[in-house]
């Protein structure tokens, strides 16, 4: 849940990166760490395993600036993406005000993001979150694999994109889609803040 | 060294217990690692990532009692060499917080900063208000500014 400092004049808002194994999710992140100026990040924070798979989270915090006179901060995070780590992804999830789903556009994948856009459901349901009611973008990675090999976000759209939820294809190891991703998502946040409700 | 509260309540029991408890650094936060107030650091993105390793320890220690059975731990404590780290959550009318405190082993010990920790709840308890509605923050026309911060972030 976003926190707001009158006093200060100061906006605090968590945004994870959620998906299926391998599919970019902390490559989203690293390229936001290169492209941002050091003195509008902080550390980032990636508690992985010995082979760089993410184990608990990764976490990159970035200071958007003055918005409406708030000085704007995000928390980026993302959450392991292996199936065997579903009790540490439901606890990456609490207190979420978006969640970027990045799916893998390899055609063989397309059953684990489909599996994995299901664990999102269920995992915000325990936290007593509809999904529907959550901001939330889709990332279909990976684009620039041969095509023979990937989806077409068409493809993927029609698999995944239900609620026609802004979309955006990406290789976000050469940092497209990356920028989009976020400000759609920071976009649909402050929304919420502007309404009035929090997520 | 810097003392800053986002929610002014928390201001004068996070003040007595860096005092009393002699802490070098302490966070303030929700189990979501939303600092609520901080002693110590210097950057808040600094802070913002030793909320959410702490946020991040309370929450698996939590999930761990629940699986077997039990209420959550009520405290959690890693004695290093040189630094000591005492973590634990509360309630108040505010809802569900956690304080990570560091402590330097030569200026203070567990002790003293578990002892104070009680009348930092209590206080805390006492300054509490109730959760509120959430009210509007942002204009309305708030997406200008947001792409103009994006677009100079990453050099568009």
């Amino acid at each position: 849940m976003s926190l707001v400092n009158f006093t200060a004049r100061e906006i605090t808002c968590k945004i994870v990166y959620y998906g299926p194994g391998r599919s970019g999710k902390t490559t989203n992140l690293h390229y936001v760490y290169g492209r941002v100026p050091e003195s509008r990040r902080g550390r980032m924070v990636s508690l992985a395993t010995q082979t760089d798979r993410t184990l608990f989270f990764d976490f990159l915090p970035i200071d958007l600036g003055q918005i409406s006179g708030f000085t704007t901060r995000f928390q980026l995070y993302t959450v392991p993406g292996q199936v065997y780590y579903n009790a540490t992804r439901r606890l990456v999830l609490q207190g979420a005000d978006g969640v970027v789903f990045v799916a893998d556009s390899q055609a063989r994948q397309l059953d684990e993001n489909i599996e994995s856009l299901q664990n999102l459901q269920a995992n915000l349901l325990d936290h007593g979150v509809d999904i529907r009611g959550m901001p939330l973008v889709l990332q279909y990675n990976k684009q620039d694999l041969p095509r023979e090999l990937i989806l077409t976000s068409a493809d993927l759209d029609d698999a995944l994109n239900f609620r026609s939820l802004p979309s955006f294809p990406a290789d976000a190891l050469h940092g497209v889609g990356v920028f989009e991703t976020l400000k759609s998502i920071s976009e649909q946040v402050l929304k919420r803040l502007s309404q009035g409700t929090t997520a | 060294m810097t003392v800053r509260a986002v929610e002014s309540w928390t201001l004068q029991p996070l003040t007595d217990y860096v005092h009393e408890a002699g802490a070098r650094l302490v966070l303030l936060m929700t189990p979501a690692g939303q600092v609520l107030a901080q002693f110590g650091f210097t950057r808040a993105v600094d802070v913002m990532a030793a909320a959410a390793l702490g946020a991040a320890i309370m929450a698996t220690t939590t999930e761990l009692a629940r699986q077997l059975g039990q209420p959550p731990f009520a405290a959690l404590n890693h004695q290093g060499q040189r630094h000591g780290i005492f973590l634990s959550g509360l309630t108040t009318g505010r809802g569900a917080l956690v304080v990570l405190a560091v402590y330097d082993l030569d200026v203070s010990s567990l002790g003293l900063v578990q002892l104070f920790f009680e009348q930092l709840v209590t206080d805390l308890r006492a300054g509490s208000p109730r959760e509120g509605v959430p009210k509007q923050v942002l204009a309305a026309d708030f997406e200008r500014e947001l792409n103009e911060s994006l677009s100079t972030l990453f050099g568009r």
